[in-house]
């Protein structure tokens, strides 16, 4: 497959958030609306310059959709809105889309958003939907399978059993994700983690822990998508989408995730090799998701994560950074949309602002969060239903 | 006599067979009338061979544990009793794993419960229309 028409077309020129909470305290409509009119700032651009929005969800009543938030921001011309129900899949398909609407000419300039108050409302909107057992939920839901962590855990079990991997590895991976955290300002959970404070967590669902889990989260990040030659003129250096996949299918196994048959299309589209890849932003809801993630995206060979992780190769100055702003494990859960936020941070010339150092990067891990130069940034969502490249302009 | 109180299974036009099958204590999938492949979960036309025609067949009541979990926190109130429960995907003997089917499995610790274990059905009459197959050691 040569590689994608877009390849370096758009850009990634503006990005925003609100705080991470459990209890906004507003409508979900007023965290879009907050996140968007940042990122639009950010970019340098004003409201009416959008002319694309685009966003998705997983169970609607605790999502933000699209045409009131177009309203509410008073957007004379909208050429094209999408509101898509792919869920945690849909991160990277999302801003895909949007580069797409871009480099095909229908938009100009198109606002991606996820907003949600999952906390305060996310709990309530599922317990009344417990009874809705039709499609495929009326092969689970009557066996008490409810939860995420029932949906994914038999990903884990069947990685377990298969190559060995353990509890304690997912203890590593959840330790380092929290120290990144410790070094963001908007990261909802900063208390220090050990090893031994994860492996002492109450079990959930086996085989996931408490600290397995991630964050429910009332919160919204937003970012604006423009051309590559736009992008160039606005406040910013654009970060570039060099190429994405969005789309489901299916494997041999439990073990494996559908990064097996997205990520070969991936890296051809963008031209380049997993081991170009400088920074990983990986969807996380559960510690072993991230693992299964990084081996179908190619970056760690099958069945060898847990070495990789206990080895610290994760870390901020390991050699392959892993969801450096804490995750949806410890930063928060706005669907992976927020690991967007993290990698446009981390791959502009000034690098990321809301970490603990001030003025220039001191690379201390104690304060500073930004990794040394990366170029490359890979991302996905649930189990690679989509995946993306960004690189450094 | 309570009423019972889990979520039951909204039937369509498509799962009401397996659904009835379990009624008679049977487990039930279609298999294509052309290339002879068993299918799960049960639709219109076969996923392989793109054929129409297909029948409902009687499954061996037997299986191994392909994967599973163990459910500890009840995200459901009237699960909570059964803390803690064994969710778990059972791939049915003599289907070329091709029959994938989502329950319980009771009767032994969870500790006890592996990957490839073999399992055999238990059929539980929850209420007078319904019938849920869960699995116990073989």
């Amino acid at each position: 497959m040569p590689e994608q028409a877009i390849k370096d077309k758009t850009a990634i020129a503006g990005i925003g958030w609100t705080a991470f909470t459990r209890g906004s305290g507003v409508r979900t409509l007023t965290l879009a609306a907050e996140a968007s009119l940042n990122a639009v700032a950010d970019a340098g651009l004003e409201v009416q310059h959008i002319d694309g929005i685009v966003s998705y969800f997983h169970k609607r009543p605790e999502s933000q959709e699209v045409r009131e938030l177009t309203q509410m921001l008073g957007i004379k011309n909208c050429n094209f809105q999408l509101y898509s129900d792919g869920g945690g899949g849909w991160n990277c398909a999302a801003v895909l889309s949007a580069a797409m609407l871009v480099h095909s000419g229908v938009c100009k300039n198109v606002l991606v958003f996820k907003a949600q108050n999952r906390y305060s409302e996310g709990r309530a909107a599922r317990a009344e939907r417990v009874h809705d057992v039709s499609g495929p939920d009326q092969f689970t839901m009557p066996f008490g399978q409810h939860h995420a962590a029932a949906q994914f855990g038999p990903h884990a079990t069947a990685h377990m059993a298969r190559y060995g991997t353990t509890s304690l590895d997912f203890a590593h991976l959840a330790v380092t994700e929290r120290s990144h955290a410790m070094l963001n300002q908007k990261a909802m959970m900063r208390k220090p983690m050990t090893v031994a404070d994860h492996q002492a967590s109450r079990w959930i669902i086996y085989p996931f822990r408490l600290f397995d889990c991630c964050q429910e989260t009332d919160g919204a990040v937003a970012l604006v998508v423009t051309s590559a030659e736009r992008a160039r003129d606005l406040k910013h250096a654009p970060v570039y989408i060099m190429a994405g996949v969005g789309g489901t299918s299916q494997t041999a196994g439990w073990w494996e995730t559908n990064g097996i048959n997205t990520a070969p299309q991936l890296y051809e589209g963008a031209g380049i090799a997993p081991r170009d890849v400088s920074i990983a932003e990986i969807y996380d809801p559960f510690t072993f998701m991230c693992m299964t993630h990084l081996e179908d995206l190619g970056v760690v060979p099958k069945g060898e994560i847990g070495p990789w992780i206990r080895a610290g190769n994760n870390r901020l100055d390991g050699s392959l950074p892993v969801n450096t702003h804490g995750g949806l494990l410890s930063e928060g859960h706005i669907a992976g949309l927020n690991h967007f936020i993290e990698a446009v941070q981390q791959l502009r010339p000034e690098g990321v602002v809301d970490d603990l150092c001030e003025g220039t990067h001191t690379y201390d891990r104690a304060t500073c969060r930004q990794v040394r130069d990366p170029q490359i940034a890979l991302l996905c969502g649930e189990c690679v239903d989509s995946a993306m490249l960004l690189r450094k302009a | 006599m309570n009423a019972y109180a889990k979520p039951l299974p909204r039937t369509d036009v498509d799962t009401q067979p397996f659904w009835d099958g379990c009624k008679l204590h049977d487990l039930r999938a279609q298999r294509c009338s052309d290339c002879r492949r068993f299918r799960w979960p049960p639709q219109a036309f076969c996923p392989e061979c793109y054929s129409w025609k297909f029948e409902w067949t009687r499954l061996a009541q037997t299986g191994k544990v392909a994967t599973f979990v163990v459910v500890h926190y009840a995200a459901v109130a009237a699960f909570q009793p059964d803390l803690p429960y064994v969710v778990a995907h059972i791939v049915i003997d003599g289907t070329a794993g091709r029959v994938e089917i989502v329950s319980n499995v009771i009767g032994c610790p969870w500790q006890d419960v592996k990957v490839d274990m073999a399992v055999k059905a238990v059929f539980e009459d929850v209420t007078p229309d319904v019938t849920l197959a869960k699995f116990e050691p073989a």
